[in-house]
C-alpha cells in the first residue's frame, strides 16, 4: 500500500499554488483552461465568476473530487494530485451542495469526518464538542442530519470542514440560500478563523460578501483567471466605481450596473 | 493506532453503523427469509424428500442457505451503500480525505462482509437450534465462507461504483445473482438434474461455492475441493484487483 501521506516537497510557502491547470471532462467540455493561481498563507481570497466559469471545478481538482487533465496543484508545498495525503490533510472543504450523510447524526458527521482525516478518538471528541458549541448545534447532536433545517445543515457543513483543523479552508458559496442572520453569523465566524491564521478561499455570488471579507479577489470566466487583485485594484482596472461594476464588465453585462442605470436616470 | 489505521477503522465503522441503524431491513429481513426457507424446505418438503446422498434434506439445504445469506447480504449492502452515498454526494467527504484507494476499497468491502457475516452466524445459530447441523471440515468451511463473503463484497462494490441508478443494482441482484444462486444447487443436488441442466450447472461459478460450503458442513461435494478453493481465491483476487484499479483511477467516483 503506497502511503499517500508521505511528504513531497517543502518548497513554496504558498497556501495554494496552481500552475497551468486544465480540466477537460470526458464529454469534451473544457472547464479549466490553463488556470494559474497563488494564494498566500493567511489570505482571505475570493474567487468570483458566473455560473459554469470553473470555480467549483477548480475546488474539486484541489480537493481530489475531480482529476485534473494537466497542470499542478500544491497546498502548502505538498502535491495535491498524485501524492495528495499531506495536501488533503491541510484542506477543509465546505461544499456548495449540502452533501451530508442522511444516516448519521450531527455528532457522528463530525466524528467520522475527523476519523477520515486520522484524528485520534480523544481529540475527536474534544473537537466535536467545541464545534457543536461554536455552531449552536449541541442540542441537535443526536439528531439525524436529515431532520435539520437548511441553516443548520449549512452550519454543520462548515463545522465538518473545520473538524480536522485545516490550514486552508475552502468555502464554495457558503451563504447561498441562507437568511441574513445566518449569513452575518457565518461571516463573523470565518473572519475570526482567518484572523487566527487559517487561509480562506471563498467562492460566492454575493459581491458585497467578497468585498467585505476578501483581501484579494480573482475573477474567473470561461475557465480562465481574467483578473485578480484587491477590490479597489479590480475596480480601477475596469475603470468602474466598485467591485459589482467590475464584475459586470467582466461578464459583459455593463447595462445591468447600478452606476449605468443611475447615469441614464440623470440624463 | 496510526493515522492510516484510524482512517480505515472510521471508514469501516461508518459502513457498519449504516446497516446497524436499519437493522430490521438489513439483518431482520434476511434472517426471517432464511428461517422461512428452512421451514418450507425443511419441515414442509423435507419430510417428503427424505434424504439426499444419505443426508437429511433440511441439513443438505442449510449450508447453501448460509452461503446465500452471506453472499447476498455482502453484495446488497455494498452496492446500496455506495450508490446511496453517490446520490447524496456524501461520499465526497471520504473521497476528499487523505484516505488511499486501498483504504477506501477495504472499508467499503468489509462493511458488507460484516453484515453478511452477522446474518450467516445468526442463521447458523438458529439452524443449529432447529436441526443437528454438523461441521465436518472446519478448515475448508472457514476459508470458503470468508472467500465467498469477500468475493460478493467485492462484487457489491463493483456494481455500486458502476451503478448510476437503483435500477442497476436491483437488476444485478434480481436478474443475475439470485438466479445463479438458486440454480447453483442450494436446494438440490446437480446430479439429480436431467441433461443438459446438469452440465450447464457446472458452468455456474456459484455451484462450486455451494459445494465448498456444503462440504465444510456435511462432508458431501460434487466438485473438487482444492480446485474449487483455488478458483474461488483466484476470482476473488482478480475482482479485488479490478476494484482497486477503479478506485485508483477514480472511475465514476471522481469527476
Amino acid at each position: 500500500m503506497s502511503d499517500p501521506t508521505a511528504p513531497t516537497s517543502t518548497a513554496g510557502p504558498k497556501a495554494l499554488h496552481i500552475t497551468d491547470l486544465v480540466k477537460r471532462y470526458p464529454a469534451g467540455v473544457e472547464a479549466l483552461r490553463g488556470v494559474s493561481l497563488d494564494i498566500e498563507e493567511g489570505e482571505f481570497f475570493g474567487l468570483l465568476g458566473p455560473n459554469g466559469a470553473g470555480k467549483s471545478t477548480l475546488i474539486h481538482c484541489t480537493t481530489g473530487l475531480a482529476q485534473p487533465t494537466s497542470g499542478a496543484i500544491q497546498v502548502f508545498g505538498h502535491d495535491a494530485i498524485d501524492r495528495y495525503g499531506e495536501a488533503r490533510q491541510a484542506v477543509g472543504l465546505a461544499p456548495q451542495e449540502l452533501n451530508i450523510d442522511w444516516f448519521l447524526t450531527v455528532e457522528e458527521t463530525l466524528d467520522y469526518h475527523a476519523g477520515y482525516f486520522g484524528m485520534p478518538g480523544k481529540e475527536r471528541r474534544q473537537r466535536t464538542k467545541e464545534l457543536l458549541e461554536t455552531f449552536s448545534l449541541t442540542e441537535k447532536r443526536d439528531e439525524r442530519t436529515r431532520t435539520l433545517s437548511g441553516g443548520m445543515k449549512r452550519r454543520l457543513i462548515l463545522a465538518r470542514a473545520l473538524m480536522h483543523r485545516p490550514r486552508l479552508l475552502i468555502l464554495d458559496e457558503p451563504t447561498a440560500g441562507v437568511d441574513i442572520e445566518l449569513r452575518l453569523e457565518l461571516w463573523h465566524y470565518v473572519q475570526r478563523i482567518n484572523q487566527e491564521g487559517t487561509t480562506i478561499l471563498l467562492t460566492t455570488h454575493y459581491l458585497e460578501e467578497a468585498e467585505q471579507l476578501c483581501s484579494k479577489i480573482a475573477f474567473i470566466n470561461d475557465g480562465e483567471i481574467v483578473a485578480q487583485g484587491s477590490s479597489q485594484e479590480l475596480s480601477n482596472r475596469y475603470g468602474v466605481p466598485n467591485l459589482e461594476d467590475a464584475y459586470l464588465a467582466l461578464v459583459g453585462r455593463k447595462e445591468l450596473s447600478r452606476s449605468h442605470v443611475d447615469a441614464e436616470a440623470i440624463q | 493506532m496510526s493515522a492510516a489505521q484510524i482512517r480505515l477503522f472510521t471508514l469501516w465503522r461508518r459502513e457498519v453503523s449504516r446497516f446497524m441503524k436499519i437493522k430490521k431491513q438489513t439483518l431482520g429481513a434476511p434472517l426471517l427469509e432464511t428461517f422461512l426457507y428452512i421451514s418450507v424446505f425443511g419441515a414442509a418438503l423435507g419430510s417428503r424428500v427424505g434424504e439426499l446422498h444419505g443426508i437429511d434434506y433440511v441439513v443438505f439445504v442449510i449450508p447453501g442457505l448460509i452461503m446465500m445469506a452471506w453472499s447476498i447480504n455482502a453484495f446488497t449492502n455494498n452496492s446500496s451503500s455506495i450508490l446511496q452515498q453517490k446520490f447524496q454526494g456524501a461520499i465526497q467527504d471520504q473521497l476528499s480525505s487523505p484516505a488511499s484507494p486501498m483504504e477506501l476499497l477495504l472499508a467499503f468491502s468489509l462493511g458488507g462482509f460484516m453484515r453478511g457475516l452477522i446474518v450467516a452466524v445468526l442463521t447458523f445459530i438458529a439452524a443449529s437450534l432447529l436441526v443437528d447441523l454438523p461441521v465436518d471440515h472446519v478448515l475448508v468451511l472457514i476459508p470458503s465462507l470468508f472467500l465467498v463473503g469477500f468475493f460478493f463484497a467485492q462484487l457489491g462494490v463493483l456494481i455500486g461504483v458502476r451503478a448510476e441508478q437503483f435500477d442497476d443494482v436491483s437488476f444485478a441482484q434480481t436478474f443475475v445473482l439470485q438466479p445463479l444462486i438458486f440454480l447453483g444447487g442450494v436446494f438440490y443436488s446437480a446430479e439429480l438434474l436431467p441433461q443438459p441442466f446438469e452440465t450447464l450447472t457446472h458452468f455456474n461459478p456459484i455451484y462450486y461455492m455451494i459445494n465448498l460450503v456444503r462440504y465444510g458442513f456435511v462432508g458431501y461435494t460434487e466438485a473438487s475441493i482444492p480446485l474449487s478453493l483455488l478458483a474461488l481465491f483466484a476470482a476473488t483476487a482478480a475482482l479485488f484487483a479490478v476494484n482497486l484499479r477503479l478506485f485508483s483511477s477514480g472511475y465514476k467516483l471522481r469527476a
